[in-house]
């Protein structure tokens, strides 16, 4: 087992690696400058020109121009012509090595103020005493959508096993026909479709029955309530949302799970377990069952990454103050910090859970640590 | 000599089914597969031939005794070359049939040879016309002048201009004869906006999810046969793409695309570039499967060349899976098209965009109903037909 752990966790390397030169290369390949960006998003629009002047003094006074600093001293400075002008149209390197010089020490450098915990500034989210950790922020919004999302998860996990059992015992019979098609049906629902028709009908100031609040988590005024108050205002306000979460991972999960006991009822130990005289019950859910469920951990897990990127839809819908809303709102604003610690930090947490779940699994099944 | 060679009892064996044969005789058995492939051509064409369904250019027209088919004048470059496109799959059973009668001789199957006669043929064509052709672009030109000709055939609903016109007369109209799927805010027409965003989704769909299984063939091949250091390095790749959710990735990628791109190709871009991850498992797990066959020891014992082990018989025989990925591909890149149109950050005539403008007015329901009912439909007739085609392609598993 501590074999098994120690290859995960050194083949997680490259791939934080690759998470991390990913979402650094998206960003300086982005024609827009950040810097300029920032000056805009401060002072409203204002004369290109000037706004280049100040984006290069800037620069320098952050020290973003040493690239050029470094390479002169070890391949010498190169010729007026060559040089690029400091008044130029944006910080452009003409030459492909250069480019791909200044890159990796621009991700260098991005990586070592990582690791000192600096995540840079956010230029969306400022105060009066100044610009915010993007980290920070993002862990204000995480416990809203955790919690959505793990509510959804666990909604999920339960609707969909005792759906998909009980389609795989009745192989073929109305059940298996009638939950097959309405499961596919509901994996062909758009999020955005769901949540309309659900928000329209169902909210306040809809058309229909207008009981289910429309936006946020909480009522106004929430900072009073007692706490029983406060879970059951909650949870009231976490049904559509939920709702608009969990229709589609119910209808794969389902759809897998069917699959997955089918397969199981016909291999041989089953057969075995028959001949022996058990009673079904016992045989379906002591034997099949618990080996079908096993694959259902990874499945779980990588349906995380899909749960989120519905919560960015869902959240946008139902303005849920959550991580999702927030990187829709970096992308409007061209925050790059937002938007690349937020990617990282999401990356990271499904590696993070991908490696829980192997773990779990190979705790589970001992022939995959011995593969 | 063959003489001497014992002889297959023809009698016995009857004529050999090809695997395609197999798999389409067992999906024609299907009727859920029967009824979304005829919804899917059905749709497909209604986009195709929109400016007919839908529109203010006629078909004919007939002034001072003279008619003309000003219609075909109007018809975009890109309408046409993706008719020529249609009318050439549908002829592709003729061409294989003719190159089989020619070709006896052993190469390339007759499916191959025609394939390519017909990629050859469009291209050729498709150049020709980008080049010299000039479409008309005046509009506003017949409808109002259509009590002067002697006859003329206008569209079925014979609509002013493409999306986007603004009638201010015909305002939030519910579906009448005229407008069969009602109006919108500004009086435009929902159907010919459901017919232009018909478009968009099958250009998304396709290209874009033909750009992922391009990727997703060549790594997933090239990471299941050879193993070792190239599977693990691919396999990372493929990691991340995974771990980062696909549509935070196409968030972030979108919003440092530069705006002079046209949206509807920084979409299909984004979308064949960040959802190759599922055709690349597939594919690596045929491979691994395939490498192991008898065929495979019999082809490396003939002392073939890798890439010819590749592309010959391992590849082909890999596609399968990838057809069914593919399918939901189809389906899942529409999706994802509703969802960027919803947050707002790509700007094109598509279903979503239809759908986020109708929730802003719940009240005028044919507006999103029209836009839902198109992705429902679309999305589940190419999801039951990818169902149709995976069971077919393994009937054992009859899932």
């Amino acid at each position: 087992m501590k074999t098994y752990i120690l290859k995960r966790l050194l083949l997680m390397i490259p791939t934080i690696v690759g998470i991390t030169l990913l979402t650094y290369l998206i960003v300086r390949l982005a024609p827009g400058d950040p810097i300029e960006a920032m000056i805009r998003n401060q002072s409203g629009n204002i004369d290109p020109k000037a706004m280049k002047e100040d984006a290069q003094k800037i620069r320098e006074r952050l020290g973003l121009i040493d690239y050029h600093y470094v390479r002169d001293r070890f391949f010498g400075a190169p010729s007026e012509e060559e040089r690029p002008q400091p008044t130029g149209a944006s910080y452009k390197v003409t030459d492909a090595l250069d480019t791909v010089a200044s890159a990796g020490i621009g991700y260098g450098r991005w990586v070592g103020h990582l690791a000192t915990g600096d995540f840079g500034e956010s230029i969306k989210y400022r105060t009066s005493s100044g610009s915010r950790n993007p980290l920070a922020l993002i862990a204000e919004r995480i416990p809203v959508t955790a919690t959505l999302n793990i509510i959804a998860e666990l909604l999920i996990f339960f609707i969909a096993i005792p759906v998909g059992l009980a389609a795989a015992r009745h192989q073929g019979k109305w059940f298996d026909r009638a939950s097959s098609f309405v499961m596919l049906a509901f994996w062909s629902v758009p999020t955005v479709l769901a949540g309309t028709v659900l928000l329209g009908f169902l909210g306040k100031g809809g058309l229909g029955w207008s009981g289910f609040p429309i936006a946020g988590l909480h009522s106004f005024g929430y900072e009073k309530f007692s706490w029983g108050e406060y879970l059951a205002d909650t949870l009231w306000h976490s049904v559509l949302p939920v709702v608009c979460l969990t229709y589609g991972g119910i209808a794969y999960l389902a759809k897998l799970g069917r699959a997955s006991l089918l397969e199981n009822l016909r291999a041989d130990y089953v057969r075995t377990a028959r001949a022996k005289g058990l009673p079904e019950s016992r045989v379906v859910y002591h034997h099949a069952l618990r080996n079908s469920l096993l694959p259902m951990i990874t499945v779980m897990v990588l349906t995380l990454p899909g749960l989120i990127g519905g919560s960015v839809i869902v959240e946008t819908i139902f303005s849920i103050q959550g991580t999702g809303l927030l990187l829709v709102n970096a992308a409007q604003a061209y925050d790059l910090a937002l938007i690349m610690t937020e990617t990282l930090l999401y990356g990271v947490l499904t590696l993070v859970f991908l490696l829980i779940g192997d773990l779990l699994y190979a705790w589970a099944d001992p022939r995959v640590r011995y593969e | 000599m063959s003489s001497l060679l014992p002889q297959p009892d023809s009698a016995l064996l009857g004529r050999p089914r090809s695997y395609g044969a197999i798999v389409w005789g067992q999906l024609r058995k299907r009727s859920s597969a029967m009824i979304s492939l005829a919804i899917i051509l059905v749709l497909a064409l209604a986009a195709m031939l929109a400016p007919f369904v839908a529109g203010e250019v006629p078909i004919r027209w007939v002034e001072n005794g003279e008619a003309s088919w000003p219609i075909f004048r109007y018809l975009t470059n890109a309408e046409y070359v993706a008719m020529l496109a249609f009318v050439l799959a549908a002829a592709l059973p003729l061409t294989v049939r003719l190159v089989r009668r020619r070709a006896e001789r052993v190469g390339a199957s007759p499916l191959m040879r025609a394939i390519a006669i017909h990629a050859g043929i469009w291209i050729v064509v498709a150049a020709g016309l980008l080049t010299l052709r000039e479409p008309e672009r005046r509009y506003g030109f017949y409808l109002e002048r259509a009590g002067e000709a002697q006859s003329a055939w206008f569209p079925l609903i014979p609509t002013p201009r493409y999306p986007g016109y603004e009638s201010l007369v015909h305002r939030d109209e519910p579906p009448s004869w005229q407008h069969p799927f009602g109006t919108g805010r500004l009086g435009d027409d929902i159907l010919l906006r459901i017919l232009y965003g018909g478009r968009t989704a099958l250009t998304i769909g396709f290209v874009a999810v033909g750009i992922s299984a391009c990727i997703g063939v060549v790594l997933g091949s090239l990471s299941g046969y050879f193993l070792r250091w190239v599977d693990l390095m691919v396999m990372r790749l493929a990691e991340i793409f995974m771990f980062i959710p696909q549509l935070v990735l196409i968030i972030i990628i979108l919003a440092v695309i530069p705006s002079s791109v046209d949206p509807l190709w920084a979409v299909v871009f984004v979308i064949g570039v960040t959802g190759w991850t599922g055709t690349y498992r597939l594919m690596r797990a045929e491979l691994l499967r395939i490498r192991g066959e008898d065929y495979m020891t019999a082809a490396r014992a003939l002392g073939l060349p890798t890439w010819r082990l590749l592309l010959r018989h391992a590849i082909p025989n890999g596609l399968a899976p990838i057809l069914v990925g593919a399918t939901f591909g189809i389906a899942g890149a529409v999706f994802i098209e509703v969802s960027l149109a919803f947050l707002n950050l790509v700007q094109t005539p598509s279903w979503g965009e239809l759908l986020t403008d109708g929730r802003q007015h719940l009240e005028t329901w044919w507006v999103w109903g029209s836009a839902g009912a198109a992705i429902f439909v679309t999305v589940l007739v190419y999801n039951l037909l990818g169902e149709a085609i995976r069971d077919a392609i393994d009937p054992k598993l009859k899932v």
